[in-house]
């Protein structure tokens, strides 16, 4: 039987649950980091990603309606998360928008839920349902530190990449350098709030397996973009000596 | 580790952080510079967390795209960025009382808006 685990040891055990299963070890993030994807990929994944973290804010939105209303803290989270995303600074949607735009689609294009992939909608549709049906903390846990927490490593490794393997300008990559310092904030903070919120056995556990299902969705996305827009030019195989010689 | 000591109000307050430390970030998880430390956007756009460097300006990277377009002339006069720079040495920074107003930047090449 789990036990009720003090705060570094839930801790230690809600990193254990995203490790093993973070996108940097995806097909498509490996293409990516070693400079062998097309400006036409990178479109198709803006197409996509712009699915998932777009509603963001309407993810949150839901988990701030149903937190209780006693734990102020987090509830000041989740609107300040909203607001950075929306209305903070530049519209981070918009700053996708552009560096779709550099890869050479429209607007109109990464705009239209018809370009996302059947997988992209199952993701965005796991984060309503999470945000709609957890319990708040769980959700909390689900999206900002299974999912949000994650995004610092992967656009720590990938940003440097599209400056100088795919030459794109700093303007054109600015949706990758924000997230770095925003959701390294929005993931400790998600952090905190979990471990104080998570008290209770049943609580914790449930928290546990959500960063991981959070984490495979994650996965499962960026393998399927992969596998939906890049395999057919650059095949596994070769993708798997990259990695080795990386490694 | 590094110490950075944060002029404000006519306050001092110093702490100690780990390498490679945003101090934007460390003030939006609640940590020392939290809550003497203004700072808004923590994109490079708002100029809320700019900061005069008294001392330890010399370990710094060079300003990067949005500290040049957002403070033009005041980099002269010493002024940084936080949200933008990662901390690995000593520093004394003061910010004013007043946030600076950023400068509109041009727009850039291919943006829609």
């Amino acid at each position: 039987m789990p036990e009720l685990m003090n705060h570094v040891d839930f801790r230690t055990a809600l990193e254990n649950a995203i490790k093993g299963k973070s996108a940097n070890k995806a097909p498509f993030s490996i293409a990516w980091a070693s400079g062998k994807l097309s400006r036409e990929h990178l479109a198709r994944w803006a197409e996509n990603h712009y699915h998932y973290v777009g509603p963001f804010a309407d993810y949150l939105a839901y988990v701030y309606a149903r937190m209780s209303d006693r734990f102020t803290e987090a509830k000041d989270f989740l609107l300040a998360n909203m607001y950075e995303e929306e209305i903070g600074g530049d519209r981070h949607t918009d700053l996708l928008i552009r560096f779709a735009e550099a890869c050479g689609t429209t607007r109109e294009r990464v705009t239209d839920p018809d370009n996302m992939s059947a997988t992209t909608r199952g993701l965005q549709s796991w984060c309503y349902s999470v945000a709609m049906r957890e319990d708040p903390i769980v959700a909390v846990a689900g999206l900002v530190v299974g999912l949000e927490s994650q995004v610092p490593s992967i656009y720590r490794r990938q940003t440097p990449t599209l400056r100088d393997k795919y030459k794109f300008t700093d303007e054109e990559v600015e949706f990758f350098d924000l997230h770095i310092v925003s959701d390294e904030i929005h993931g400790e903070r998600g952090y905190q709030i979990v471990l104080e919120h998570a008290n209770t056995v049943d609580l914790q556990q449930r928290c546990l397996k959500i960063c991981e299902i959070g984490a495979q969705m994650r996965l499962l996305y960026t393998t399927a973009l992969y596998w939906d827009y890049v395999a057919k030019d650059l095949p596994i195989e070769q993708l798997e000596m990259t990695e080795r010689k990386v490694a | 580790m590094p110490t950075v000591i944060l002029h404000r109000d006519g306050q001092a307050y110093r702490g100690e952080i780990a390498e490679n430390t945003n101090l934007v970030v460390k003030a939006g998880i609640r940590q020392f510079p939290y809550p003497n430390l203004r700072y808004g956007c923590g994109m490079g756009k708002c100029a809320k967390c700019a900061c005069r460097v008294l001392t330890g300006g010399e370990h710094l990277p060079e300003p990067n795209w949005k500290e040049k377009q957002r403070l033009g002339p005041r980099l002269e006069q010493g002024y940084r960025l936080l949200c933008q720079l990662w901390l690995s040495h000593d520093i004394e920074i003061e910010q004013d009382k007043v946030p600076l107003e950023p400068l509109k930047p041009e727009p850039a090449q291919g943006e829609t808006r």
